[in-house]
């Protein structure tokens, strides 16, 4: 082989490699990117003062709901198009040091937390949650639905920031009070969930359920429980 | 008939061994040995301890000292090997054809005894003291059992929570009051996960249907990084949480804001 194939054949095996490993980064940015877009609060003129402090304000509402419309583009078992989620995105973006106003329309049916913990509500302004217009602290272990429960990295640079809010669940079969959904076939009476919590500096955290909602497997953390873009979902604080 | 001075004796051992010692290549080796392992027991003694997390309980302790003393044991056996390499690469052949292999030694038996007897002796002195340090937590942990405080921790997917039962405090994060001992009952409400307080120098399993103890005594202020040291499942890698080693005054503040009672 003469010199100038030598140099011809690791150019060629050189780019080659660069097209492979840039095709897979591509290809898995393309497949980790938010299926329903980024959720951002609606932030407001308006400004409160906590302890002294003044805060912007800002306000996000989701659902929490079994949405066949998107459960399929969501997950990675097409065939449960029934399992709940949050939504409308399971990426919601807040901004930085704002009094955040949170708004869940929540009406799924529930049994028992495996860690009665988190039926208490921690790291909201005044340590409570609004239930269709009352506050209460916590909701029984047993009359939970899911929880949203957001947290972080607190070793790293970000500040730290952890909030749980159990949410009460339905009784099965009352369907007095329909709560629209992208799913028309769900119409179980839900519940309306309002509470406020103060952002910190930029950061990236996380939020999931600790309801056990999945299969079977896992104490029931399995399947939705374990993928991204059903119970689960990310914040960024930006 | 032969003269009694003719007599041609066999060297003994130590000659042998005398003559091995004194030839240039096994100096330059036995040098370059001394001085590898003098590297490591330097960064063993002086290095490591930065470098690992701050010591924060009697346990942490304990694992560093061990971590330290198994260095120095392990020096020498690594200083020899990279003695080796090292020689390899001095006098490594260089040109086209190789010189062909020297005979095979098959029949130094002292060599043979010195190499298992002190591979033998430094596995057995780290296996003795590894057990002599177990067993030292072990009792500590049975003397402080009557006063330490008990810590029920639970790893759910991925959320760690703290229940103090004799305080009536159940938390997100891990603060202890210092020179206390603390007992962890640990168990999980998912999967398996691993409880990993760093600075405390504690891992422990948290599997599911099944509580596991742990126990050590802080005795250093200052914050905790607690871990999930499990594979667990999407966000294992969030699954960590903070914590304080307090003053009792301020450990008893914290209780008391937490809505709970002092013990």
């Amino acid at each position: 082989m003469t010199n100038t194939k030598r140099a011809a054949s690791a150019i060629l095996s050189t780019l080659l490699g660069i097209a492979v490993v840039g095709a897979v980064g591509i290809t898995l940015h393309t497949l980790s990117a938010d299926p329903a877009g980024k959720l951002v609060a609606t932030k407001s003129a308006d400004t409160i003062t906590v302890d002294g402090k003044n805060y912007p304000k800002a306000s996000v509402t989701m659902g929490v709901y079994p949405d066949s419309a998107t459960a399929v583009e969501h997950g990675s078992k097409p065939t449960k198009k029934d399992y709940v989620q949050y939504g409308p995105s399971n990426h919601v973006v807040l901004p930085a040091h704002t009094y955040v106003t949170m708004t869940l329309h929540v009406y799924d049916s529930g049994e028992k937390l495996n860690n009665p913990y988190f039926g208490k509500v921690v790291g909201t302004i005044g340590g409570t949650i609004n239930i269709d217009g009352v506050d209460v602290s916590s909701v029984a272990p047993d009359a939970v639905q899911h929880t949203f429960t957001l947290h972080g990295l607190p070793t790293s640079s970000q500040d730290p920031l952890f909030v749980n809010v159990p949410l009460p669940h339905v009784e099965v079969n009352d369907k007095d009070e329909f709560i629209p959904t992208n799913d028309p076939g769900t119409n179980n009476k839900g519940h309306t969930v309002v509470f406020s919590f103060l952002t910190g500096g930029k950061g990236e955290y996380v939020f999931n359920c600790e309801y056990p909602c999945g299969d079977g497997t896992y104490a029931k953390f399995g399947a939705a429980m374990s993928a991204y873009g059903y119970m689960s979902g990310k914040v960024t604080v930006a | 008939m032969s003269d009694h001075n003719d007599v041609h004796l066999e060297p003994t051992p130590g000659e042998r061994f005398s003559k091995f010692l004194k030839r240039g290549d096994i100096r330059e080796t036995l040098a370059w040995a001394a001085f590898y392992t003098a590297v490591f027991v330097v960064l063993g003694a002086y290095f490591y301890p930065k470098w690992m997390p701050t010591v924060m309980s009697t346990d942490m302790k304990a694992i560093e000292r061990l971590m330290v003393v198994f260095t120095f044991i392990s020096a020498p056996v690594c200083g020899f090997v990279m003695s080796i390499f090292t020689q390899t690469l001095r006098h490594r052949h260089k040109g086209d054809t190789p010189p062909p292999d020297g005979p095979a030694i098959r029949n130094n038996r002292l060599a043979t005894s010195v190499f298992a007897g002190v591979s033998s002796l430094l596995c057995l002195t780290a296996i003795v003291y590894g057990l002599v340090e177990l067993n030292s937590s072990a009792e500590a942990a049975t003397k402080d059992a009557p006063n330490a405080l008990v810590v029920e921790v639970t790893g759910n997917q991925w959320v760690w929570s703290f229940n103090y039962p004799s305080l009536g405090v159940e938390s997100n994060m891990l603060n202890l009051p210092i020179d206390r001992p603390v007992i962890f009952r640990i168990t999980s409400a998912d999967v398996n996960h691993s409880f990993w307080p760093v600075q405390l120098g504690v891992k422990a399993d948290a599997n599911h249907l099944a509580t596991t103890l742990a126990q050590t005594t802080p005795i250093k202020l200052g914050a905790i990084d607690v871990k999930c040291a499990e594979l667990c499942g999407l966000y294992h890698a969030y699954m960590e949480t903070s914590g304080e080693v307090m003053t009792v005054s301020d450990f008893n503040n914290w209780v008391t804001a937490q809505g709970g009672h002092s013990a």
